[in-house]
């Protein structure tokens, strides 16, 4: 475990060395307050429309966050041949994996404390209230939804050999299961064999990303708590493909020669 | 090098003038979003007026996947009772039985309950209703992107005078619409009541509801047949304001011309039995010529 | 002297995936064995091998068939690594850390406890002269700086093994001075060092044995004044070994 939290330690780090993170939350801030500022029939307690743009926004900045970040972590290590010291210690591939995993999913819980403390801050101005189980319940989703896409990324970056092109996929495959993961049944039914079949496969293979995401109307129009049971079982079911991938990207990365 | 940068720019400065005079050219318009999106605009704006509906039910709204028979005609408009509603169905359970055990599970994660804004929300809490509100931005944004686009107008008006009492706020709408659209009698019909019931100001009232009557008569015979509701809503109108101005020979012809397309007549036959009783010895005032 | 680094009968193939091309044979069967205390030299051209044997036994590529030991373990175990430092021969480091944040993650793998680190850490920048810069990011140091922080980060362990590749390639000749007295500081207190290098003046002045691999093979191994023998200096001895033919005037 300790090699696992030394790597995650110079993940963190190199998050905020870098500057991908200030540039996308200053841009969220920026777009918020001058939509914030727009005046609507003088009237200064209408919150919804920015809660839904900042939360879109905070969804569409940890994504490239968490997508470019995880991409290029082992590809720059063996680009920057910084792979051979490190393996040459006394640290299995296994642990570095996770060590990854482990770093850009902390800098996801990073990025997206400071993105819903903003938001938080952002709805109160407007209707004076301060939900922080409802807010904690959506944020805590979204990172564990970004925990399945770290993995999945980690996965790509050892199979694909540019981090560019695995950024690419990465975000092609989660945008479209955000956008139409949840419908894929309802398409496959309208559709003749095989391709009924083939959708039913894809539909229940795929990890459903789109439930957080879809929980963004739940916070935006004040509706109640989710139950506790609920979550704890999407917990459940995103660990067990987050493990999934991480298995894959394990035995993948084994086979791999390191320069 | 220094030739060609000349011949472009010259190139530029002689076909700019006749780039700018094709028809529907973009560059003529002085708005934003017509400038950056062009004819799309009118498409976006039709989203955005049914996400306004969509606001307006908290969220729980049908996508193209789920049945939205009951939700053909935005509820937001559909409430005002000044347009056609196309809905029929069912509109608390749109999304039918859970497919499978993803569907759901999923289910518990977003909307899930009918509710309407101004009957409480999700809360069911009638203290909140004014967060019906929360719509404003859509339909203000749905008219800036479509400005031709009369039902907006009338229906933001309805909520801002009606539900929110902005009534300021409600003309400046009705106003914006009527530069964008000026032969428009439907906006002219809510403008009239603004003066009416909100204003109390009968001649700004009687003014705006007889040059909206004048626009409708100009329009061609199949356009009348397609709105006859609204004309005997103006004319309506306008018979009861010269009712309660005390003038009931205006308001019987007012009623006659609103007869003649109503779905009830008989109901207004009994208005105008009463008035006519009320005829007296008062000065014949000029009767305005209708020509239906 | 116990044998601290073995290697018995290693071979090393890579398959080539494409169509129709053969197997490339890195290693074939390769008998090494270094004793505690040498400062032993991997000699060969380019091409013979020396990398993938050090690849081998630093656990980056499986063996074939064979074995490698280090200390007695099986170089397959990470435990094996866990008394050795290795400076590779590009050095290339984290940009975004500091030389002292760089050490302080290495010990960290290592098991350090933090007193020691420090210790370590301030001993260490000190030895490679880089304690006025300890604060600042790699990507801001010269090529010497970073091949000094190499071996800073080679040592953080306190190692019985160091392996280098090539140690002293890119160095001007301070810098190629002070890498061989760290060198000897290393075999005066006991530690064997096994490394490669084409600076054969330098290996003839600090090796104890040589070793000679050519297209894979051991050729030679034994003392340098033993391989050298009768000719002129090690260079020429090596070229012999390799069957270097010069090109001769027609």
């Amino acid at each position: 475990m300790r090699n696992i939290f030394a790597v995650a330690g110079i993940v963190i780090k190199e998050l905020y060395r870098r500057k991908d993170f200030y540039v996308l939350f200053i841009l969220t801030v920026l777009v918020c307050l001058i939509m914030a500022s727009v005046n609507i029939f003088n009237d200064k307690q209408i919150v919804r429309y920015l809660k839904e743009l900042c939360l879109l926004l905070i969804w569409i900045s940890s994504l490239v966050i968490a997508i470019t970040t995880t991409a290029r972590q082992i590809p720059a290590e063996r680009e920057q041949r910084t792979l051979l010291p490190l393996l040459a210690k006394p640290i299995t591939r296994t642990q570095l994996i996770f060590g990854k995993f482990l770093g850009c999913w902390l800098v996801c819980g990073l990025v997206l404390i400071c993105f819903y403390v903003f938001f938080g801050a952002l709805a109160a101005s407007r209707d004076h209230t301060w939900p922080l189980l409802n807010y904690f319940q959506a944020a805590f989703l979204h990172w564990i939804m970004l925990g399945v896409v770290v993995a999945l990324a980690l996965l790509g970056s050892l199979v694909f050999a540019a981090p560019s092109s695995n950024s690419t996929i990465c975000f092609v495959i989660v945008a479209t299961i955000l956008t139409v993961g949840r419908y894929l049944d309802a398409v496959a039914l309208a559709q003749p064999e095989p391709f009924r079949s083939m959708l039913y496969v894809v539909y229940f293979a795929i990890p459903h990303l789109e439930i957080p995401f879809e929980m963004r109307n739940l916070i935006v129009h004040d509706w109640p708590l989710i139950g506790w049971n609920f979550i704890g079982l999407y917990l459940l079911y995103a660990l067990a493909y987050t493990a999934a991938f991480l298995v894959a990207a394990c035995l993948v990365f084994r086979r791999k020669p390191v320069n | 090098m220094l030739a060609l940068l000349v011949f472009c720019f010259g190139l530029g400065a002689t076909l700019q003038p006749q780039f700018q005079a094709l028809e529907n050219n973009r560059h003529q318009s002085n708005d934003f979003f017509h400038l950056l999106l062009g004819d799309s605009s009118r498409m976006l704006a039709n989203s955005f007026f049914v996400k306004a509906d969509e606001y307006y039910h908290s969220g729980y709204y049908p996508t193209i996947f789920d049945n939205n028979e009951a939700f053909k005609t935005p509820h937001v408009a559909e409430d005002t009772g000044a347009v056609n509603s196309k809905n029929h169905g069912e509109e608390t359970s749109f999304m039918g039985p859970p497919r499978d055990w993803i569907d759901a599970f999923g289910r518990h994660f977003i909307p899930n309950r009918h509710t309407h804004l101004d009957e409480g929300g999700p809360a069911d809490d009638l203290s909140t209703s004014d967060n019906v509100r929360e719509i404003l931005p859509w339909l203000k944004l749905s008219a800036r992107l479509d400005p031709d686009n009369i039902t907006t107008y009338t229906v933001t008006a309805y909520w801002l005078r009606l539900r929110m009492h902005k009534v300021k706020e409600a003309e400046e709408v009705l106003r914006e619409g009527l530069r964008n659209n000026p032969q428009s009698y439907e906006i002219l019909f809510e403008l009239g009541r603004l003066y009416d019931e909100n204003y109390h100001d009968a001649d700004r009232a009687r003014n705006v509801w007889q040059l909206a009557v004048r626009y409708w008569l100009k329009l061609t015979p199949e356009e009348q047949k397609d709105d006859k509701l609204l004309f005997e809503q103006i004319t309506t109108h306008l018979g009861q304001l010269e009712e309660t101005a005390g003038n009931p020979t205006q308001a019987v012809n007012w009623f006659q011309a609103a007869q003649k397309v109503s779905l009830t007549p008989g109901e207004l036959q009994k208005r105008i039995d009463s008035l006519k009783e009320k005829v007296t010895d008062q000065p014949q005032l000029p009767v305005p010529k209708t020509t239906y | 002297m116990p044998v601290i680094l073995k290697t018995e009968k290693l071979r090393v193939e890579f398959r080539s995936h494409e169509f129709r091309q053969a197997t490339k044979i890195a290693l074939a069967g390769l008998d090494l064995e270094v004793s505690a205390g040498e400062v032993f030299g991997f000699l060969g051209p380019n091409g013979a091998g020396k990398t993938t044997t050090m690849n081998v036994l630093l656990g980056f590529v499986p063996p074939t068939s064979g074995a490698a030991y280090l200390f007695g373990i099986d170089v397959r175990q990470p435990i094996a690594r866990q008394r050795i430092g290795y400076l590779p021969e590009m050095t290339y480091y984290y940009k975004f850390l500091t030389a002292e944040e760089l050490l302080r993650f290495y010990a960290k793998i290592f098991g350090l406890p933090r007193g020691e680190t420090d210790k370590r850490i301030d001993q260490l920048l000190k030895l490679v002269e880089l304690e006025h810069a300890r604060k600042r990011p790699i990507k801001s140091y010269s090529k010497g700086m970073q091949q000094r922080v190499g071996l800073a980060q080679a040592l953080i362990n306190n190692p019985d093994l160091l392996i280098l590749d090539e140690p002293t390639s890119g160095l001007d000749p301070l810098g190629r001075m002070k890498v061989r007295e760290i060198i000897q500081r290393l075999k005066q207190e006991g530690k064997t060092v096994f490394f490669s290098s084409h600076e054969l003046g330098e290996v003839e002045t600090i090796c104890d044995r040589v070793a000679i691999i050519h297209q894979g093979e051991l050729k030679a191994i034994g003392r340098v004044n033993e391989i050298t023998g009768q000719r002129a200096s090690l260079e020429k001895a090596f070229l012999d070994i390799i069957g270097f033919q010069p090109i001769t005037a027609p």
